[in-house]
């Protein structure tokens, strides 16, 4: 049986949906919603997704990466056969390999190789899925996050997020759904990109909360102002809101002034 | 009685015919083509559905009941196609009758030239002058609607001011047409706002948005670039009305023009808003041929709605682009210089101090061979192929050059069916909420039909003959269909609910900039200042975050802080926070449409941003100052061009009263409002405490030796320590730029100086640091800054901890610093640091006015109100 007579989304293999991200998962969402097959997959248990995203973490290699032949190859130059028809940065001429100076050993009951560096962790490993299989040929960080975020190492496209708040929404009535937490002094170097919303609406793209200031841009009154005065001109705007609605008819008047709401309850 | 009739005359005509343009093919492009399209590569079973030929096997036109295409669709067990729903039966049934009534196909519309259309007799002459209105009242009549009225004068003039330059209308030009509103001051008033150098302004940004334009290189470093230089040279060729075709052929290939001009070349920058990686070890021919390819993808999406970046990897899915012709394009764009260089090469000189990336075009020598990539991967080329267009476009006339040059006059030749449907469309759509064909960005077998067809053509045929955009404008806006009052009511809503046959005008959220730029005008703070380098009006620390480089938001001085929008400097990995809450783009990609949300960060943006807080300030001061004795009405017709109701009026009186309330209780608080522009800018206020080695440093005292364990402490005998000025270091080759004054070879550097502060301290200090070493900092002996950044070029100001922050005190103070080299290499070591700090506002203007920060609330709130943030 070809993969495309399964049913739409038990069909996808994780290929299709990084590689056809595009419009695929949309697709996906919309076809589950006009088929009403849902009954047909399991009951979904996750309430929400945390993802998080390590850049400039130590290597795999030296964590729970096993590569034995690459420990035999240390110190050596690289085999011809791994440069041919390659591209890496800042390698010019024949590099010299570096196998991992840890100790790797099983653990647990899925015998899961790790480095002596993650003891906890190794105590815990059946716990955890690892996914050996991802790779790219993008060799710089900026294309290279992107392309983990996006499925693209270009700008332009919607993230993961964003992806998942288009298809699924949100039933969060107090924040927005797609939040994004940053630490450390800078930026990714894929920028703010990394939880954009490409070419859907803005309004998937992720909330980023900051580390230092106001979490959310904008989320403190400003100086001066009070919550209780707040309230105040909210009731205003509500009224004067209302007035306007009854004149005009337009139905985003209220919708605006739910907005605002849910802004005053953030 | 009419509600019922509508759609069952709807559903009589449906079951006569079925027609290939509008309903077959969308059926066919969504469902079948993927798999049996034009794309041979992933073509099923060897049958195609888009065109007659191919289809015939399947078809078995007039006889339904053989068709092998229905049987399979109806097939209960392996239907077609094999993946997602079923096709209803009212879709087997519209297939059904076309295969009956002989399966006819016919030529995407969008592909046959535009003729002008004969003018319909409608129900109200009166009404439809305007060709634009007959073509409308055609359709109205047909759905049983009819026109609302006209809008009311000071409505239609803040619409028509709006929509045409970004701005509220000037209090003088509205007078003038309050004064007597009739259709031909309304002419008059709307050829001023076409006169207005702001009408430059606000289509500029229009187009900006399509040609990605941004202040950055973009991608990791994303470095500054200058080429406002192009910015300005759209703003003034719209302002002088550039016909559209020139407008067109100087942007794609101004430097191929004979004897072209500095402006020629300066608009070629239209396709160097590609980006350009600079990040170490990427492979530059790579990344110019992304360029390339979104050069190629925007120049189809701009001037003719076409997606042909999919075509790029393999046959287009839909349309009829072939992965071959998708190269035979790119080759007219392959032949220019630039090639993803850091210095953004070519550039053209303007003065000594400003260079503006522009195209130039190789010798022909050095051209290069253009070939087809497999699967759209640069590194496996394949057949090599020459410059031309697609065969199902007009072609390219038998004496014209194979260059940009002839590509560009191609595009606006009278041949070309699409670039005055997809312009005219596009300007439609930005005056009247959506577009003709609401796909602005698709006028291929996939996007939307046009909901009046005939209206498309008649405006295209009209532009295309002198390509005069102010002359379209004018003729759009001076419409009765345009002029009409947005107010709806529910049975109109329920019949129409996205006014897709404008039987009311179009009320839509302003765009982002306009947001901005109106509570600016409103407030009097608008600059009308036009051109020049972009400015950097206030944004919350910390925003900018970035990699590598010491680039660094610093508020602009003066007027700069007000700028209108599009002044605003763009950088692609961090824009301007109150641009992207309300939907701006950020340049990474051309952007045709933007999408409009609705969320809560933009009522956090309009309600909290302090630079729209300042702008409440300034408007609640300029109308107390306006009008003493009425601040309240004046507010109001200030931001909204209109008179208060007496219900308005009294709802915001209450307000201000509540506030007013308030602040007598928290006087200190009103203060903070009244004088919120001196709170804000605090930077106004930064003090040098200790200047660094760019100006005169003071004398710290030093040592190149490991000291005893207390050394950082304010207690600590530091003198028989070394003394001297910043710099510390050495260097191989000594720099003018950064003239070493203290030498400091070793691995550690520790410096202590002592100074005095007053007593009301200054907040928020920062240290003014250059240094290519880690370093760690001690405020009177508490720990405030540990810094591992290996380098930042030039000083870059390091805030301190919160720990830091405090441990400043009246009267003395001991700043301690280690700076470690980490056994870094041997060209050269560097340390300087300096001290500023923000001085404390000056008490002596304090006035704590409780009804005047009422004034500021109720001006926020005003700024606020829905009818302030949309174009009705």
């Amino acid at each position: 049986m070809s993969e495309t007579n399964l049913h739409p989304v038990l069909g996808a293999t994780r290929r299709h949906f990084l590689q056809g991200c595009g419009l695929g998962l949309a697709n996906m969402f919309l076809a589950e919603a006009q088929t009403g097959s849902s009954a047909r997959l399991p009951a979904a248990k996750a309430k929400s997704v945390i993802y998080l995203h390590m850049a400039g973490s130590p290597s795999q290699l030296e964590l729970f990466d096993y590569k034995p032949e690459l420990i035999k190859f240390n110190g050596k130059p690289c085999p011809d056969e791994l440069l041919k028809g390659k591209r890496f940065a800042f390698i010019k001429g024949v590099p010299k390999m570096l196998g991992t100076p840890y100790q790797f050993k099983q653990h647990g009951q899925s015998g899961t190789w790790l480095s002596e560096l993650l003891p906890h962790f190794s105590e815990v490993v059946d716990d955890v899925t690892l996914v050996h299989s991802m790779t790219t040929d993008q060799f710089n960080h900026a294309p290279a996050q992107l392309f983990v975020q996006t499925g693209n190492p270009r700008f332009g496209y919607a993230s993961l997020g964003a992806w998942a708040t288009y298809g699924l929404g949100t039933e969060n009535q107090d924040l927005p759904g797609f939040v994004v937490l940053t630490s450390g002094g800078n930026n990714p170097d894929g920028g703010k990109s990394l939880w954009g919303s490409g070419f859907l609406p803005s309004v998937h793209q992720g909330v980023h909360c900051r580390s230092q200031g106001d979490p959310v841009l904008f989320l403190s009154e400003p100086e001066g102002m009070t919550r209780g005065l707040r309230r105040k001109t909210l009731d205003a705007l509500r009224d004067l809101n209302a007035l306007e609605q009854k004149q005009q008819g337009d139905p985003e008047i209220e919708a605006r002034m739910a907005q605002y709401e849910l802004a005053y309850r953030m | 009685m009419r509600l019922l009739f509508a759609p069952l005359l709807a559903l009589t005509l449906h079951a006569q015919s079925a027609s290939y343009q509008n309903d077959v093919r969308p059926l066919l492009s969504r469902r079948c083509l993927a798999c049996h399209g034009p794309d041979a590569q992933s073509r099923q079973a060897g049958l195609r559905l888009d065109t007659r030929d191919g289809a015939l096997p399947v078809l078995s036109p007039g006889q339904s009941a053989q068709s092998r295409l229905l049987s399979r669709v109806a097939d209960p067990k392996r239907p077609m196609p094999p993946t997602g729903p079923r096709l209803t039966a009212a879709e087997q049934d519209l297939l059904k009758r076309w295969i009956d009534d002989g399966a006819r196909y016919a030529a995407h519309w969008a592909y046959e030239k535009p003729v002008r259309p004969a003018l319909p007799v409608v129900s109200n002459p009166a009404w439809s002058k305007h060709p634009i209105d007959r073509l409308i009242l055609a359709k109205l009549d047909a759905q049983s609607l009819a026109p609302s009225p006209r809008a009311d004068p000071a409505t239609l003039a803040r619409r028509a001011a709006l929509d045409l330059t970004g701005l509220p209308p000037e209090p003088q030009v509205l007078a003038r047409y309050l004064h007597s509103p009739t259709p031909a001051s309304y002419a008059k008033f709307v050829d001023e706002l076409l006169a207005s150098p702001h009408f430059g302004e606000r289509w500029a940004k229009i187009w900006l948005d399509l040609a990605r334009y941004a202040d950055t290189q973009g991608y990791e470093k994303d470095n500054k670039r200058s080429i406002w230089p192009y910015r300005d040279w759209v703003i003034r060729a719209l302002n002088d009305n550039l016909p559209f075709d020139e407008f067109t052929v100087r942007q794609l290939a101004g430097d191929l023009l004979p004897d072209p001009s500095v402006d020629d070349l300066i608009a070629t920058g239209f396709h160097r808003n590609t980006m350009t990686n600079t990040e170490g070890g990427t492979d530059d021919e790579e990344f110019r041929d992304l360029a390339i390819r979104d050069r190629l993808a925007t120049t189809g999406q701009v001037w003719m709605g076409q997606t042909w970046g999919c075509a790029q990897c393999h046959t287009h899915k839909y349309d009829p682009l072939s992965h071959q012709e998708f190269y035979q394009l790119y080759a007219f764009f392959n032949q220019t210089e630039d090639d993803d260089h850091p210095s953004d090469r070519p550039l053209l000189k303007l003065t000594s101090s400003l260079s503006t990336p522009v195209l130039k075009e190789l010798p022909a020598a050095k051209h290069r061979q253009t070939r087809i990539f497999d699967r759209g991967n640069f590194l496996t080329p394949g057949e090599a192929v020459q410059a031309a267009t697609p065969a199902f476009l007009p072609p390219l006339p038998a004496d014209a050059p194979r260059n940009r040059l002839g590509f560009a006059k191609w595009l606006t030749s009278p041949e070309n069916p699409l670039v005055a449907r997809v312009t005219v469309n596009r300007f439609w759509s930005r005056l009247m909420g959506r577009g003709l064909v609401e796909t602005e960005e698709d006028f291929g077998t996939q996007g939307s039909a046009p909901t009046h067809p005939e209206l498309l053509d008649w405006l295209a045929v009209e532009f295309a003959d002198k390509w005069d955009t102010k002359a379209l404008l004018r003729s759009i806006v001076t419409s009765e269909t345009y002029q009409q009052s947005s107010a709806v009511n529910p049975s109109l809503l329920q019949r129409d609910p996205r006014n897709q046959w404008y039987a009311r005008g179009a009320r839509f959220r302003l765009d982002a900039e306009v947001v901005r730029d109106q509570a600016l005008a409103s407030a009097g703070l608008l600059s009308r200042r036009l051109y020049g380098p972009p400015v950097m009006p206030w944004q919350p620390d910390g925003v900018w975050q970035v990699v590598y480089n010491g680039d660094a938001w610093r508020t602009s001085k003066g007027e700069d802080r007000y700028r209108r929008a599009l002044y605003t400097f763009m950088r692609r990995t961090s824009a301007y926070p109150a641009m992207t809450n309300f939907d701006a783009p950020t340049g990474e990609t051309c952007t045709i449409r933007r999408i409009r949300t609705n969320t809560p960060l933009q009522a956090l943006t309009t309600l909290n941003d302090p630079a729209f807080m300042e702008a409440a300030q300034k408007l609640a001061q300029r109308a107390r100052a306006e009008s003493p004795r009425d601040p309240l009405r004046r507010l109001f017709e200030l931001v909204l061009v209109r008179p208060p109701s007496p219900a308005e009026l009294q709802r915001l009186q209450a307000l201000w009263r509540q506030a007013e309330a308030d602040f007598r209780l928290q006087p200190a608080r009103a203060e903070k409002l009244v004088r919120y522009d001196e709170v804000l800018y605090s930077e106004d206020r930064v003090a040098t405490i200790l200047a660094d080695a760019r100006t005169t440093p003071p004398e710290w005292r030093f040592s190149t030796n490991e000291p005893t364990e207390n050394w950082f402490q304010s207690t600590f005998d530091d003198s028989n320590w070394k003394s001297g000025p910043g710099y510390f270091g050495h260097f191989e080759k000594p720099s003018a730029a950064t003239p070493i004054r203290s030498a400091w070879t070793t691995e550690n550097l520790y410096g202590r100086i002592a100074f005095d502060l007053p007593q009301r301290l200054p907040t928020n200090f920062r240290l003014p640091i250059r240094a290519n070493c880690s370093f760690e900092i001690w405020v009177n002996g508490v720990p405030a800054l540990a810094n591992s950044v290996y380098e930042r070029s030039g000083h870059y100001e390091y805030d301190l901890t919160e720990a830091g922050q405090k441990a400043f005190r009246p009267g003395r103070n001991v700043i301690a610093i280690k700076a470690t080299r980490n056994n870094a290499g041997n060209v050269g070591q560097v340390f300087d640091a300096g001290l500023i700090a923000t001085a404390p506002l000056d008490t002596i203007r304090a006035k704590q006015d409780p009804g005047a920060a009422a004034w500021v609330v109720v001006a926020n709130t005003i700024l606020n109100l829905d009818e302030s943030l949309t174009r009705r």
